[in-house]
């Protein structure tokens, strides 16, 4: 047990109090939305003075709402499934092979952990203006695989070392080509990982602004972009429905992602 | 005794001895030719020859570090030789990759596919080989009927015993017969009993099915209980190889004596050689000792090799013997131990069948200890190290 104190019960009870006040204090803020959320269409309150699902009704009902709403999933799925593509073989190949120059990739990389996200975005704006990318789906969704790739990786690597490289040599003794030992004996076995990756890269698409608001424009606009431009434009209590609905969103995802992990961990 | 009888008989009047070293080339399953393995400066293999005949089963036995998984992997492709060839099946194979050299491999840690069933992981090399599902089927069947495990068929590898995980990988490796079968320390992970039952097991396999095995330990006794032949190694080289019955008892250097079985060495130097008897001057006295093969000449230093079981207490006097004080007598079932100090300080161990009602030597007793001259084995010296 920690020594700083000890094992006695009362100890541990007032540091769990103090870990749940940290909590609630976190919490609050985004958490009030929810009871504002409810409330009336005509301005933001709280608490609300009377209950009605108003501003969920706007929120379907305006197709500026919804449709950015439904470009950030299609965003954040399409992101998903390329940043898979390009991040499990990867992080197969810079784990298990020895080619020479893989510090230097693995590098390339994690790169985009490293860089403030502010300086990917003007890059990626002077870039894609360039390319005439801006302001198309195609840009962000190329830019949110660059952001979410390296912890698809991170997340795979770290399976890759639970599973045990005896069983990928046994394999092709037993003369599986490379091929079908990824296809067979590796992927099924990073399962959870791959999974904990593509919720994490789904998650952060679909709430990720700065770089979104670089490259987005009217015809390409994520909610969080919509939102961020809501508020600083008309602040309508819309936004508190839309947060409500990213928040419980966000905390399945979590919950998804806590599951698996814990799943992980009972397997090795 | 009649393993002692066997061993004198000569190579021709047995017909199903396997003699590697004259077999033809075509017959070699495996053949490594000066395969020289290096790991920086560090030259974990010296220059190998070794060859192995179908249908043959020969254990690499030595020491921890002295070479055995790396000469392993080196067949297996699993890592490539600094020089030197590899030829399997007549084939050149020494730039060959892993999974074209059509081997098998049991690891001491099973390496059993967790994600499969048992029925699935002896599926997968034939799956692999693209066989029909109805043929896999009937295989997967027979081979789980051989090692008699189709009762757990459907269970993942996890809910399998340690044992029958081994005979699992041992199936998934049958199943596909392949040319040659590697297994590394195989039963290092099971116990005494276990490990005992499974060395018969394998036998039995590999005269059922007639497949060429290689087989590490660094257990002396599974080694020479499997074996058509034993490959001693030690620092990278081939100390000595032959049939287990030959190492025992013809052992040509002090480490092989000393790592198969017990051994009572005494260290002197040849006085004389006449008439196929060498004498030894040593410091425990003058000792006739058989010549041996290699030509010995006066002056030389050598090693007189006993073995605890051909020396016995005795108060007849005879040429060959020493005098000591039992310190200590140890009972291993059928037989007795006896540890003898003598008066330059050397121990000598002497073992005699332990017979009920025998007046047997007490502890701080003074005895004799002789073996007929036949029994003792001159011995090149250890190089200095
Ligand atoms: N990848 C490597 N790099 C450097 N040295 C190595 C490497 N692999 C093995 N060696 C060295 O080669 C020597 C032989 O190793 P090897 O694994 O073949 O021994 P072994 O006979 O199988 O021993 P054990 O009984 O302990 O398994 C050892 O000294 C080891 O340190
Ligand atoms: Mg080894």
């Amino acid at each position: 047990m920690n020594p700083l104190f000890g094992s006695s019960a009362i100890a541990r009870r007032v540091v769990t109090a103090a870990a749940w006040v940290c909590y609630v204090f976190l919490l609050v803020p985004s958490l009030i939305v929810v009871p504002i959320s409810f409330g009336n269409a005509g301005q933001i309150e709280f608490p609300p003075r009377e209950f009605s699902l108003a501003l969920y009704r706007q929120f379907f009902t305006d197709p500026a709402w919804w449709g950015s709403m439904v470009q950030s999933l299609f965003v954040a799925v399409t992101t998903t499934a390329l940043a898979l593509l390009l991040a499990v073989p990867a992080a197969y190949a810079l784990a298990r092979s020895n080619l020479p120059g893989r510090g230097l990739l693995r590098g390339l990389f994690m790169m985009p952990m490293l860089v403030p996200v502010i300086v990917l975005g003007l890059g990626l704006y002077l870039q894609f203006s360039d390319w005439g990318l801006l302001d198309t789906t195609l840009g962000v969704v190329l830019a949110h695989v660059m952001l979410t790739t390296p912890y698809i990786m991170i997340s795979v690597m770290s399976g890759l070392q639970h599973s045990d490289v005896a069983l990928e040599t046994v394999a092709s003794i037993m003369g599986a080509s490379r091929r079908t030992i990824f296809f067979r004996v590796v992927l099924p076995q990073l399962g959870p990982s791959i999974a904990v990756g593509a919720l994490f890269a789904f998650l952060m698409s679909l709430d990720e602004v700065v770089v979104a608001y670089f490259l987005t424009g009217t015809d390409s606009m994520t909610l969080p972009v919509k939102m961020y431009s809501s508020i600083r434009w008309e602040l309508t209590p819309v936004l508190a429905a839309v947060s409500t609905l990213l928040t419980v969103l966000s905390l399945l995802i979590a919950l998804g992602i806590i599951a698996l992990q814990r799943k992980t961990e009972a397997q090795s | 005794m009649t393993f002692l009888s066997a061993s004198a008989a000569p190579a021709s009047a047995n017909p199903v001895s396997v003699v590697p070293t004259v077999a033809p080339a075509a017959s070699a399953m495996v053949e490594l030719r000066a395969v020289t393995k290096r790991y920086g400066q560090f030259e974990a293999l010296h220059r190998i020859d070794l060859s192995i005949a179908k249908g043959e089963f020969v254990t690499l036995l030595g020491p921890s570090g002295s070479g055995k998984t790396t000469l392993l992997n080196l067949i297996a492709g699993m890592i490539m030789p600094s020089s030197g060839q590899i030829v399997i099946d007549g084939r050149d194979a020494t730039g060959l990759p892993t999974n074209q050299r059509g081997l098998g491999m049991v690891f001491q840690n099973y390496a059993l596919m967790p994600h499969m069933t048992v029925f699935e992981n002896i599926a997968f090399p034939l799956q692999v080989r693209g066989l029909a599902r109805s043929e896999i089927k009937r295989k997967v069947t027979d081979v789980l009927d051989l090692i008699q495990l189709g009762h757990v068929a459907g269970r993942r590898p996890r809910e399998l015993s340690g044992g029958q995980q081994q005979r699992v990988s041992l199936a998934r490796c049958i199943v596909y017969n392949p040319a040659l079968i590697l297994m590394d320390e195989p039963l290092g992970a099971l116990d005494k009993k276990l490990r005992e039952q499974m060395q018969l097991e394998i036998k039995r396999l590999h005269a059922e099915l007639g497949i060429t095995m290689l087989y590490v330990t660094h257990d002396q006794d599974e080694a020479l209980t499997m074996s058509d032949r034993i490959v001693l190694m030690n620092g990278g080289r081939i100390e000595q190889e032959g049939p287990p019955d030959t190492l025992y008892f013809k052992p040509e250097t002090v480490f092989s004596a000393e790592f198969i079985g017990s051994s009572n060495l005494i260290p002197g130097e040849v006085e004389a050689v006449e008439n196929g008897t060498v004498t030894l001057r040593t410091a425990l006295g003058r000792f006739p000792v058989p010549a041996p093969d290699r030509p010995v000449r006066a002056g030389e230093p050598a090693v007189l090799l006993v073995r605890p079981e051909n020396m016995v207490l005795t108060d007849r006097p005879g040429p060959t013997g020493v005098t000591g004080r039992i310190e200590d007598s140890i009972l291993l079932g059928g037989v007795v131990r006896h540890f003898l100090r003598c008066a330059d300080g050397t121990t000598v161990i002497v073992q005699e069948l332990n017979q009920p009602g025998r007046a047997g030597a007490r502890r701080d007793d003074t005895v004799r200890a002789a073996w007929s001259v036949e029994h003792g084995r001159l011995l090149p010296p250890p190089p200095a190290r």
